[in-house]
Formats: structure tokens, C-alpha cells, sequence
């Protein structure tokens, strides 16, 4: 009987005598390599209560149990660092750069409105907020510097804002340069979201557009877990505390998670959302299997869906009417 | 001077203000994640959070804990070695198999391992044992914290391959991750009944309880197989 070790192949009598060994060096690099190979095998397995330390010892591989233990530690160790550097696929950049996108817009965002309470002390008319404003004070600081050929020149000059010191103004305009190069990280993250979507989930890319797309594979963990969910579980990612409301207790069950933001979802009446959030997330979790087991590009995808759209349309052109609920509770009234 | 009273083998109680759960520092001067360290009479303990760690809470739970300082242990579900690193100082001359799924909690898994030379990091799937039988020696705990909806079953795959005649399972079963909607107490009843029924040869119980106030709708499970 043929049995496969971490440190070599054995052929065993029947009564577990080792009539020959095969042993491989004590190179770890090597061994660890071979111990990868052996995961997806399916024969020669040890069999159940295979001691394999007291084989090691017998066939020679290893003079003494401290040995065993010390290389087999370092083979799984060298082991674990192949398998953990060849996990960063494309589809996990794209996710870390989804969530370094959010920690962004919560972190600009409030960069930005903090600059817009501090500047409106200074120039309180000026009008602009966001990415306008830090660029605006990056360029004058003071609104005493808005030169005659800026149209914002009157209302710098009749502001009721008061005088910017200098050294105010060192700190406000370091804070927004801050800001605006913060704004420009977005804008990089976006593009580089757009151009690795295109790469590793073009269908999906089609379907739901570079940012839902990324988004639905943050959400999911990986391209992989997102192409084996099922079309319902994809309409309600993103829903999962009504998700669970309703399977907990009788709360009516979402009709959309995050695919909401999806153009043809948030623009369909309401009364036929539910139906078009099926639909497209149907597609969806079809595009997702094309881009992670074939990867080709299929065009007829998007025409299809919106086929399967207007066909919803067109037979619910009216909302319903409105049912008296029935068996439901009646409404408890409000007590003062 | 703080006091120290020895529970089981490996572990400790460290009085020092309060009561405090510790194991012997295996990697002298250095912390795992956070936790505080106390030498007594020149031996360095690791102070042991059982909020966040199933095992710190089953021994306070007053779990009988079968592990000796040579005892071969797999651990199934590592994630970043918090436990582990408890785990480790409680065997310091045996082995600890630590098998992980998540390359993220993977990484921080290697980080203690190089460091300590009795975890061996396996970063496999614990319901494919086979995937990793080329590691493992037969062992005399298997402790499994999976948060998986068929923990039972991969129990029972894990325990036929590589438990030892009279080796011990510990088990910390999440319920919310077997169903999220059914009540707690219902779906530990249905998992006891299963590692006791649904496998040959199956689990003889030993000692079952809730892991509050540490951990919520956990339940705490050591049981023998039967082999």
C-alpha cells in the first residue's frame, strides 16, 4: 500500500511494516512545495491514526522526534507564506481599494465640511463648498488676494467676514491642500477601480457599472463567492438587517440590498421594483459566472435584460390598487 | 505580590487586583494581543481574556480541560491565533496543528508561528481533513471553533481521521451560524443530539453548558469518541 507523507512516499505491508521509502531532502523549500502538491490529491492518503512521526523516525527521515517537529514546523510555515502571497488575486485589490474608497469619502467628507465652518468665519458669501472651496483657498487663502478677474472679486471685497491673520491662514491653506489632494485620491481609486473591473469582471462591469460591481464583490468576499451565490441572495446583499427582520419575525422581506443603486432599479416605479431587482439580479449573478469561469465579454447580456425590463413594464403599466390588508392587525392609534 | 493558583496542567490563576485567567509565557517578554503580562517569582504569565477566547471561557466555566505540556493538539478554525498562543504556552513540549481557511487571519497565524515553534499553521478547509492528512499525527485533543452550519460533521471527519483512542473534543458551537432565526437553546439541543447520534461511531457527551456571560448563544461542548 502506497501512502503519501509531507516527507516522502512509503509503501507499507498490510501490516503497516514500511517495505520501501521514497524520501524527499530536508530542503524546505522543497518539501513545502511538495506538501502543497499533495493537498488536492485524492489517493495513497494515510490512512485513519497514520503515526506519521513515528514513520518519519522509523524510515530515517528524522533521527529524532525534536527533528520531526522542527522541520515539520518550518515546512508548514513555508508552507502557509506560499499559499498566503498567492492569495492576493485581482478580485481581493479591487476590494481593498472599494473599502479604501469608503474610509475616503467618510474621511473627506468631514475634512471638508470642518474647512467649511472654518473658512465661513473668514468669507462667509463665497458660495462654494466641497473641492470648490479647498481649491479656492489653496489659490488666494485670504480673500483679500481674489484678484479683480475672478468673478467672486465683489463679494470678496464687500464680505462681512473678518480679517484672515497670517498665520491662520498658513494653517487653513496646509488643511486644504490636504483636502484636495484628498479629492484627487478618490478620483485615482475610481479610475483604478474602473480599469480592474474591466480586467477581471468585464460582464459584471456591463451589467452593473464599475462601482455596484466592485461593490457586489466586497460584499461577497471574493469574485469567486459571488459567482456561487444565487440570483436572490445577490438582490439582497447589502439588506441583510431586513433580511434577517424578516426571517425572524414577519416583517416583510426587501426587495433590493445594494443592487438599489443600480439605474434601472432606482428609476423603475415602485411598483415594479421588486420585479426589476429580480431580473437584474439574475443577470448580474449570471455576469459574475461568466467572469470568473470563462471570462469572455458577452454583449447579448445587457440587451436581454433589457428586454426582460421593458417586457415588466409594459405588463405593469398601472400601479395596483391598493387591498385592505387583511387578517392584519389594525393600526394601533397613536396616544398622546 | 501577586498570587498564583495552578487550575490545571499549564494553566493558571494570577490574583493580582483581581482574579485573572494566565498561561506560562512561552515567548518570554512578548504579547500576542494585547494582554498583560505578570511575573511571579520570576516566572512570566500571560494574562487570558475569556471574553475573547471559547477556551479561556470553557475552563472558567469550570470545563475539564485535557491538555498536558506534551499533549498533540489540532486545532481547527485558528483565525489569528489568540487562543492559539494560550494553547501553545499550555503544551510548550507537545504540538499544535493550527488549521485556518482565511489567508487574512492566515497571515497573523504565521506571525506567532515564527515565533513559536510548536504551532505548525495549516491553511486548509477543516471539512476536508484529507486535504491536510499528509501533516498530521494522530492527536489527543481536537479543539474546533469553525462558525460553520455543519460543525458537527466536520467534528466527526476530523476526529475518525486523526483523534487518538480516548482523545477528547472541544467544541465551542456558534448557534447563530447554524440558523439565525431558530432559538439558541433549540439548535444546541439538535447539534448535541447529532454529535452524539448522527455519525458512527459517534460522541459520547461529557459535559455541555453555555459560554455566558463570555460569549452570547455559544454553547461549550467536551465529548470522547468512541472508538
Amino acid at each position: 500500500m502506497k501512502i503519501n507523507t509531507w516527507f516522502g512516499v512509503l509503501d507499507t505491508s498490510r501490516a503497516g511494516e514500511i517495505l520501501e521509502s521514497r524520501l524527499l531532502s530536508k530542503d524546505i523549500r522543497e518539501l513545502a512545495l511538495y506538501s502543497l502538491s499533495l493537498r488536492e490529491s485524492r489517493s495513497n492518503l494515510p490512512p485513519e491514526g497514520f503515526d506519521l512521526k513515528a514513520v518519519a523516525l522509523e524510515s530515517g527521515f528524522a533521527e529524532s522526534p525534536a527533528e520531526y517537529y522542527s522541520l515539520l514546523h518550518e515546512v508548514t510555515l513555508e508552507a502557509a507564506k506560499v499559499q498566503v502571497s498567492g492569495a492576493l488575486t485581482p478580485d481581493q485589490r479591487i476590494i481593498q481599494a472599494v473599502e479604501a474608497l469608503d474610509d475616503l469619502n467618510e474621511t473627506t467628507n468631514s475634512l471638508s465640511e470642518r474647512l467649511f465652518e472654518w473658512y465661513g468665519g473668514y468669507f462667509p458669501e463665497s458660495g462654494l463648498g466641497g473641492e470648490d472651496l479647498a481649491r479656492f483657498i489653496v489659490k488666494y487663502g485670504s480673500r483679500e488676494n481674489v484678484g479683480s478677474e475672478d468673478p467672486l472679486y465683489p463679494k470678496a471685497r464687500n464680505s462681512m467676514g473678518a480679517k484672515l491673520e497670517p498665520a491662520d491662514e498658513v494653517l487653513l491653506k496646509g488643511f486644504a491642500e490636504s483636502v484636495c489632494s484628498l479629492y484627487e485620491r478618490r478620483r485615482q481609486i475610481e479610475i483604478y477601480i474602473e480599469d480592474s473591473m474591466e480586467l477581471v469582471a468585464p460582464n459584471l462591469k456591463l451589467i452593473a457599472g464599475p462601482m455596484l460591481g466592485a461593490r457586489l464583490i466586497s460584499l461577497a468576499g471574493s469574485l469567486e463567492k459571488l459567482a456561487e451565490f444565487p440570483s436572490s441572495t445577490i438582490q439582497v446583499i447589502g439588506a441583510s438587517k431586513a433580511l434577517f427582520k424578516h426571517l425572524r419575525a414577519r416583517a416583510p422581506s426587501p426587495k433590493h440590498g445594494i443592487i438599489y443603486s443600480h439605474p434601472l432599479i432606482n428609476t423603475a416605479p415602485w411598483w415594479v421594483r421588486g420585479k426589476v431587482a429580480r431580473a437584474v439580479a439574475s443577470k448580474l449573478s449570471l455576469a459574475a459566472r461568466i467572469d470568473f469561469y470563462s471570462g469572455e465579454k458577452d454583449p447579448s447580456l445587457i440587451e436581454k435584460l433589457e428586454t426582460k425590463i421593458l417586457q415588466i413594464k409594459t405588463l405593469n403599466l398601472r400601479p395596483p390598487e391598493k387591498k385592505p390588508k387583511s387578517g392584519a392587525k389594525p393600526k394601533k392609534k397613536r396616544r398622546k | 505580590m501577586p498570587e498564583v493558583k495552578k487550575l490545571s496542567d499549564g494553566i493558571f490563576e494570577v490574583i493580582k487586583d483581581k482574579k485573572q485567567l494566565a498561561t506560562k509565557n512561552l515567548d518570554l517578554g512578548k504579547t500576542v494581543y494585547g494582554e498583560k503580562l505578570i511575573t511571579v517569582e520570576g516566572v512570566e504569565y500571560r494574562t487570558w481574556d475569556p471574553r475573547r477566547s471559547k477556551l479561556g471561557a470553557m475552563i472558567l466555566k469550570r470545563f475539564n480541560i485535557p491538555l498536558k505540556k506534551d499533549s498533540k493538539v489540532l486545532y481547527l478554525g485558528a483565525a489569528s491565533g489568540t487562543t492559539v498562543s494560550h494553547v501553545s504556552d499550555i503544551v510548550s513540549e507537545g504540538a499544535v496543528y493550527a488549521v485556518e481557511f482565511a489567508p487574512r487571519s492566515m497571515r497573523d497565524l504565521i506571525g506567532l508561528a515564527s515565533r513559536r515553534k510548536n504551532i505548525h499553521p495549516i491553511l486548509a478547509d477543516a471539512g476536508k481533513p484529507d486535504s491536510y492528512s499528509h501533516l498530521v499525527e494522530p492527536v489527543d485533543l481536537i479543539f474546533q471553533d469553525v462558525a460553520q452550519p455543519n460543525q458537527a460533521e466536520i467534528a466527526a471527519r476530523n476526529a475518525t481521521r486523526f483523534l487518538k483512542k480516548d482523545g477528547n473534543l472541544l467544541l465551542s458551537i456558534k448557534a447563530r451560524s447554524i440558523d439565525t432565526a431558530a432559538n439558541p437553546k433549540e439548535v444546541f439541543k439538535e447539534e448535541v443530539k447529532k454529535l452524539e447520534q448522527a455519525f458512527e461511531p459517534g460522541f459520547e457527551i461529557l459535559n455541555a453548558k453555555d459560554l455566558m456571560p463570555y460569549h452570547e448563544d455559544h454553547l461549550g461542548v467536551l465529548a470522547k469518541f468512541k472508538k
